[in-house]
């Protein structure tokens, strides 16, 4: 009963404030591990002796906080270990804290569908349930071999001791954000290849901007299309080097927007997201004779401090100025 | 002022492009001062026809013409080098509207039409969308446009008039002098097409050429402000949003007058640097085009004559076709035994005179040869319609019944003073009806036979759809708005809004949808694609391919003219109606089964039933209401008709037929009928001269050989003259005439005014509503030999149904009709099931020959594929289910089905393990699978495949009895092991509901509950002008018809509509011993209330059932709007529509979808 799974209630859009949560809860514990993009998870086991309290009395004073000092609601899911906690989060609400019964766990459990197991995705949960293991109770009852035979080896036995209520997690630390995210929605269905470029252009310099305001370099940049009919496309590419140079973003999702050569697509939004945040420091760069990609970081930086001055929309590229 | 002609004009014909009826550009021609009027559609010459009709009408001379994609003459190395575009990995690839297009018009009379057939045909032959190939793009009789679309007007729009002279020297080389070039302006700017530019371009250029030039106005609507409207067909077409940022329509393509036209003209020579007075040359050559453009509608393209197959190819051989048809009409005469008879001889003799007057002795024969050849393949024929009124067709073996017998009349179906076109139809098994048509194509060629086509237009839904679409609206809101709509007409979208009560809730978002209901309203009736006819075919002489254009169809690769079935009958072309019929291939397949079983052969049209009693079995059945599968008596309102009727013998089949129309109904036929028959109230005739035609039916008027006959002893005027005056009945105008004439002549012949006024009423009230009996007596076979099968061999009665599946219900009801009455169903089984329906003996005692079950069909399996099918029929028995799976080969979605409705329990008990071998089997077929165990066969079977039957255990929770219903639902959508409604028996009998078989013995007005699975629904035409829903439920015990009055439509119509599962409180109706059906006055979801029970116990469905109904004020929703009908009886405006809502067949899942349910 001693971790404590805490999703925020934040906007969408507003995943930059989930630092400064975390920070909240850093006030109680120091291991913490945020599970972006607005929730986290902490080990109170100290905390507990240390407060007097026990972890559902802190989740009331977590909710408290948040709310008095952020004004950001949050549910909160305690029990054992993150597995559970996060198992319990589910049917917690602001207000109500879920907690699992450390005597009880199997029983907890045996009702949920298999799907509220952290890590049992929709495919995974597809394939139980089309041979009627549903619930968590039924897969744990299943032969292990044969759980085996339905997902993989490994997945199998991991699914077998999740679903007995085994949970051999532990929460690690980590850095307050591990990605950053935009979204360019549109008001209407939108074919032109030109206002999708101008979409990921604008993205992927607010992205370089927020990365170089963190001081990180980006690994990874996946782009999402939204299609009207609420589908979507995930690609993600790998950068050559890690970095948060606007144009060697903006370089990458367009190749990535090119290579899914949509024609009639009804797209609705284009999302951007940078992963693999490292510090700038530790990033690496390869020197080259060019003097024209000097020129153009050291223009970014200007720009950058011009537009700490004047305003956001105080620098920018010629094609979203209209 | 000089007139105007528009040379390139385009209707709703040019599919997803014009947006004005060829009617109304005709009209608005006329109007705006027009002496003649062109017709260019897009690829097609299908609107030629009602264009040239509404011309006529119009006072306006039609021209013709077609616009179509060309394929380059060809400059050579001017080939653009072809881009590769990426594959999208969503939302497919624009539609390429890339090829020039360009316009061309018939000038010389029939040759100019033929020309225009010609390259139609020619440009639909190739693979992909229409395109004129560049060896047949010339013809004599056509004049050609080349506008700003066509490769010599892009030239020109990209300024390289260098090009376009070269691209010109290649057309003048082909059409010489024919040539025109076509400025357009429409206030664009820039150089493109409709910019003042390129129109000045043009005509300068053609100054500079010698071509001579023509301004036309690419009319693509009639009026102006329908740019929107256009705007929604392109993007349609286009299959995208419309842009608002990008060019949209200019709004100025309409069917602007002279004066406008000339004022463009002007701006046009202007701009071009002439002086402005030589705009008035621009018109006269566009006039002076028109002018030589010289196609008679009658003449040309042969509208009022009739062209039949010469009659060596209807086996007359070299002598005349009447003398060929008097011959078989004798060898007739003996075959059948007619001979010692005279007034079989004399009705010949009349008859072959009158065919002879109208010289159509060849249709004759050519219907025969049709109907010879599809008897020799084997498939059961019937003739249907007026046809069966004649003897020589009888001879000739085209139609059954015998018409003397049946009193059937020649001239109801051919005289010498009707004048259209005699109209045989002839049913056939509907599996096998694309043979037939195979078979006639070779009987006669493919340059005399064609399919009728038969235009797919906008409807409310179809139109919500592709609006919706091009308004970015989301695909959800879509579907929900345009799934809530019944089927109707796309320009009563508001009118529904306003006075539906299902669309209640919808009407009240309608704000939040902006332009899209007047844009919905707006593409009412346009032809939005186009489809083969079911059931025409076209037999003409070889001169077919020069009077109308054909393409392939889509699937079969028939030859289909581009007109529908009222164009070719205007054109006089014969149409040939070759209906499929699924309750013909139903019975052939149940013949079948029992040949295949016992070896017994029944020949059903043995069956000696239209002399004499018939069958007394059959008649019991008939009579007992529990019709279900029988042809034509098995709706909810035959079962009532047939209930108070209670029919006797094949007579009383042929009046029961006839009274169920909307006409009998409207004029309250049936109960003086039924009264009369029942002996309760005395037969009456006017005058007993008139007995003799009015005995059979008791004194009432049910068909139209009647009232021949009575205008023909009343007024000694002749049958033939008597049927003129039957057809005049319908329309008001006449009807005066006829009165006056009647009451002269039936007065000369001595009969009293009483007499004459009492007959007159009935005549009148009659209108030309009856129904014609040579229909009824053809209608009347296949529902006796129907019944018949049923009565005697039940199994291989629903064999055939469910394998046709024919009639109006879901294939589960049939099962639960099976059921009931005794016919075990036996489940899928891979080793025993066939891919059709099968009957097998169940058990060696019981009736004679024992009892006889019905095993259901591998083709009944959601998405088999027939090859798969087969292959699993023709591989058992299977020894193993690894067996099964190495020789039958299924996929694996197909496996899981067939494990999840029990076909492979012969292989293991668990449903699903079996389901986890087969994914096994799968996977190890696909070679390995990564992280996957050890080859699964090594550890999976207990023992080595060769020997196991079974399949190991694998431990995991096999399929409940409700999964196992949900799957069948799913995989078969019928409920095979038991009925659905069986599962909650115990939460209906907590209600008090009554079941289907208790309801027989309620009470006349007492207040029942009633509950079941929703099998039908309609809101038919009927005589109160009301708007009634229809529905009947079946609750495994029996049916249970309903009817909702619009008093009850505000609380009720949405969740009867809507829901599948129904509770229904509402007030038994009894009409009769065998007649019953509840008024509903309160409906409540089923399914909502089974699982509210589940989850919260009854006082849940308590609080459920306490929520108020929604209330309206309960009037008439049309607000006394009535549909004159031509046969002058009132309808609602919202009655015979397929209603909304899912159709009960289409169902496959179960009430709600719990995560454990199978799949």
């Amino acid at each position: 009963m001693t971790i404590l799974c805490v999703r925020f209630q934040l906007p969408p859009t507003d995943e930059a404030a989930l630092p400064g949560l975390l920070g909240l809860l850093e006030d109680f514990t120091p291991v913490v591990e945020a599970l972006p993009p607005d929730g986290a998870l902490a080990d109170l086991r100290g905390a507990e002796r240390y407060f007097g309290r026990d972890a559902v009395e802190l989740a009331s004073v977590i909710r408290v906080r948040a709310l008095a000092h952020h004004g950001v609601d949050c549910a909160i899911g305690a029990g054992p270990g993150p597995m559970l906690a996060r198992v319990a989060l589910r049917d917690a609400r602001p207000g109500v804290t879920c907690a699992v019964p450390e005597d009880a766990v199997a029983e907890f459990l045996a009702e949920k569908p298999v799907a509220a197991l952290p890590g049992v995705g929709a495919a995974t949960a597809r394939t139980l349930c089309e041979y009627g293991l549903d619930t968590l109770g039924l897969v744990a009852a299943a032969p292990l071999s044969t759980l085996q035979r339905l997902v993989g080896a490994k997945a199998g036995r991991d699914l077998h001791e999740k679903a007995s209520g085994i949970d051999r997690g532990r929460v690690v630390p980590n850095a307050v954000s591990r990605s950053l995210a935009t979204e360019r929605p549109f008001t209407r269905d939108e074919l032109d290849p030109d206002r999708h470029r101008r979409a990921l252009l604008s993205a992927a310099e607010e992205l370089g901007a927020r990365l170089r305001a963190l001081d990180k370099v980006c690994r990874t940049l996946t782009l999402t299309v939204r299609y009207a009919d609420r589908s979507s496309t995930t690609r993600s590419r790998t950068l050559k080097e890690p970095t948060a140079h606007s144009a060697a973003l903006t370089r990458a999702a367009y190749g990535m927007y090119e290579a899914l050569g949509l024609q009639r697509a009804r797209v609705r939004a284009l999302a951007l997201r940078a992963e693999g945040l490292d510090p700038a420091e530790q990033a690496s760069y390869q020197l080259t004779f060019d003097p024209l990609d000097e020129k153009a970081r050291r223009i970014e930086e200007v720009a950058d401090r011009a537009r700490a001055k004047f305003g956001p929309r105080a620098v920018m590229p010629g094609a979203l100025a209209a | 002022m000089p007139g105007f002609t528009h040379l390139h004009t385009v209707s709703g014909f040019s599919l997803r492009y014009g947006a004005s009826h060829p009617e109304r550009l005709a009209e608005r021609a006329s109007e705006r001062g027009m002496d003649a009027l062109a017709l260019t559609d897009r690829d097609s010459l299908g609107g030629a026809v009602r264009f040239a009709k509404a011309c006529a009408a119009a006072g306006v001379r039609p021209l013709f013409g077609v616009e179509l994609a060309v394929e380059a003459l060809g400059l050579p190395g001017s080939e653009e080098p072809v881009r590769r575009r990426r594959v999208p990995v969503r939302g497919g690839a624009f539609v390429d509207e890339s090829t020039p297009r360009v316009t061309f018009l018939a000038r010389d009379g029939a040759r100019g039409w033929s020309d225009l057939c010609r390259i139609v045909s020619a440009a639909h032959a190739g693979d992909g969308p229409p395109l004129l190939p560049r060896g047949d793009n010339r013809g004599d009789g056509l004049i050609v446009l080349l506008g700003p679309d066509s490769d010599v007007g892009r030239a020109l729009a990209a300024g390289r008039p260098d090009r376009a002279a070269g691209l010109l020297g290649l057309w003048r080389e082909v059409y010489g002098d024919s040539l025109r070039l076509e400025a357009v302006w429409h206030g664009r700017k820039g150089t493109g097409p409709g910019s003042l530019r390129l129109a000045a371009r043009t005509v300068g250029f053609a100054a500079e050429q010698r071509v001579r030039p023509v301004l036309s106005n690419a009319v693509r609507y009639a009026d102006p402000g329908l740019g929107p409207v256009a705007d929604v067909l392109d993007a349609a077409r286009r299959l995208v949003p419309v842009d608002a940022t990008k060019e949209l329509d200019s709004g100025e393509a309409w069917l602007k007058g002279a004066g406008e036209m000339g004022r463009i003209a002007e701006r046009v020579v202007e701009a071009a640097g002439f002086r402005r007075d030589t705009a008035h040359r621009l018109l006269e050559q566009t006039e002076a085009a028109a002018a030589e453009c010289l196609v008679d509608p009658e003449g040309d393209l042969g509208m009022g004559s009739v062209h039949f197959p010469e009659p060596h190819l209807v086996g007359a051989g070299r002598r005349t076709a009447q003398r060929a048809l008097a011959s078989r009409a004798v060898a007739g005469m003996v075959l059948r035994g007619y001979d010692g008879r005279r007034a079989y001889w004399e009705r010949m003799h009349q008859e072959l005179d009158i065919i002879a007057h109208h010289g159509f002795a060849s249709y004759f024969l050519t219907v025969a040869q049709v109907v010879d050849d599809v008897r020799k393949m084997g498939i059961r024929v019937a003739a249907r319609g007026s046809g069966a009124g004649s003897l020589v067709n009888h001879l000739l073996g085209i139609a059954h019944a015998d018409p003397v017998e049946h009193g059937l009349l020649m001239e109801r179906f051919l005289s010498k003073r009707r004048l259209v076109l005699p109209d045989i139809d002839i049913d056939v098994e509907s599996a096998r009806r694309l043979d037939v048509y195979r078979a006639i194509i070779d009987r006669f060629g493919s340059e005399r036979v064609a399919t009728v086509s038969m235009p797919e237009t906008y409807r409310v839904r179809h139109a919500i759809r592709d609006v919706g679409a091009a308004l970015s609206m989301d695909p959800a809101d879509i579907d929900r708005i345009a799934k809530s709509f019944p089927h109707i007409r796309a320009r009563d979208a508001r009118a529904a809004l306003d006075e539906l009560p299902e669309l209640r809730q919808l009407a009240r978002e309608r704000e939040k949808y902006g332009r899209l209901w007047e844009l919905v309203e707006a593409l009412d009736a346009l032809p939005r694609g186009i489809a083969m006819h079911p059931c025409g075919v076209l037999l003409s002489d070889a001169s077919l391919l020069s009077r109308t254009p054909v393409m392939p169809t889509s699937g079969e690769g028939f030859p289909m003219s581009q007109f529908d079935k009222d164009d070719v009958e205007d054109l006089g072309l014969l149409k040939l109606d070759v209906l499929g019929v699924r309750m013909q291939s139903a019975m052939a397949h149940a013949v079948a089964e029992v040949e295949r079983v016992t070896g017994e052969r029944i020949d059903l049209d043995a069956l000696d039933f239209e002399r004499g009693d018939g069958d007394p079995a059959t008649y019991r059945l008939i009579r007992s209401t529990e019709t279900l599968g029988c042809f034509q008596i098995e709706s909810p309102g035959q079962r009532d008709l047939v209930g108070r009727l209670q029919p006797a013998g094949f007579h009383d089949l042929v009046v029961d037929i006839s009274l169920f129309r909307p006409g009998p109904v409207a004029a309250d036929m049936v109960r003086p009928f039924i009264e009369a028959r029942h002996g309760r109230a005395p037969v009456r005739y006017p005058h007993p001269d008139l007995e003799g035609p009015l005995r059979e039916t008791y004194g009432v008027v049910v068909f139209h050989e009647q009232i021949i006959d009575i205008v023909h002893i009343m007024t000694g005027c002749g049958r033939d003259e008597a049927d003129r005056v039957r057809r005049g009945l319908s329309d008001p105008e006449s009807q005066g005439r006829i009165r006056v004439w009647f009451a002269q002549h039936a007065a000369a012949k001595g009969y009293d005014a009483e007499t004459i006024r009492r007959t007159w009423e009935i005549v009148e009230a009659f209108g030309s509503y009856g129904f014609c009996k040579a229909h009824a007596v053809a209608f009347a076979v296949p529902t006796y030999q129907s019944a018949w099968l049923k009565t005697h061999h039940p199994a291989a009665f629903y064999a055939g149904l469910l394998t046709h599946d024919p009639g109006m219900y879901p294939k589960r009801l049939l099962l639960a009709d099976a059921r009931r009455r005794g016919v075990p169903i036996l489940p899928l089984d891979v080793n025993v099931s066939g891919v059709a329906h099968r009957i097998e003996l169940v058990s060696e005692s019981g009736r004679a020959g024992g009892t006889w079950g019905l095993r259901l069909a591998l083709s009944d399996v959601h998405g088999i594929s027939e090859a798969e099918a087969a292959r699993i029929a023709q591989g058992q028995p299977y020894a193993s289910l690894l067996d099964f799976w190495e020789r039958a080969r299924p996929s694996r979605p197909l496996a899981q089905r067939l494990a999840q409705v029990g076909a492979l329990d012969a292989f293991g008990d668990n449903r699903r393990d079996l389901q986890l071998h087969l994914t096994e089997l799968h996977r190890g077929a696909r070679g390995g699978g990564g992280d996957q165990l050890p080859p699964p066969l090594l550890n999976v079977w207990d023992v080595p495949p060769a020997g196991g039957r079974k399949t190991a255990p694998a431990g995991l929770p096999d399929l409940t009895s409700a999964e196992r219903l949900s799957a069948e639902l799913g995989v078969l959508s019928m409920d095979a092991s038991r009925n659905l409604m069986d599962d909650h028996r115990e939460f209906l009998a907590e209600l008090g509901v009554v079941s289907a078989r208790r309801l027989r013995d309620a009470r006349h007005g007492e207040t029942v509950l009633v509950a079941g699975a929703k099998a039908a629904t309609q809101t038919p035409p009927i005589r109160s002008g009301k708007r009634v829903i229809f529905s009947t439920l079946d609750d495994g015990t029996g049916l249970v018809d309903l009817a909702f009055f619009d008093d009850s439509h505000d609380a009720c119509a949405h969740t009867v509509f809507h829901s599948w599962l129904l509770l229904v409180r509402g007030v038994v109706q009894r009409r009769g011993p065998r007649s019953l059906s509840v008024v509903g006055s309160a409906a409540w979801n089923l399914a909502e209330l089974i699982e509210l029970r589940a989850e919260g116990g009854l006082d849940v469905v308590a609080a459920r059932l306490a929520e108020p109904v929604a209330e309206g004020d309960g009037g008439d929703p049309a607000r006394g709007r009535r549909i004159q009908m031509s046969t002058g009886y009132e309808l609602n405006p919202w009655a015979d529509l397929r209603p909304a809502g899912q159709e009960p067949s289409q169902v496959r899942k179960l009430w709600h979808q719990s995560p454990g349910s199978a799949g």
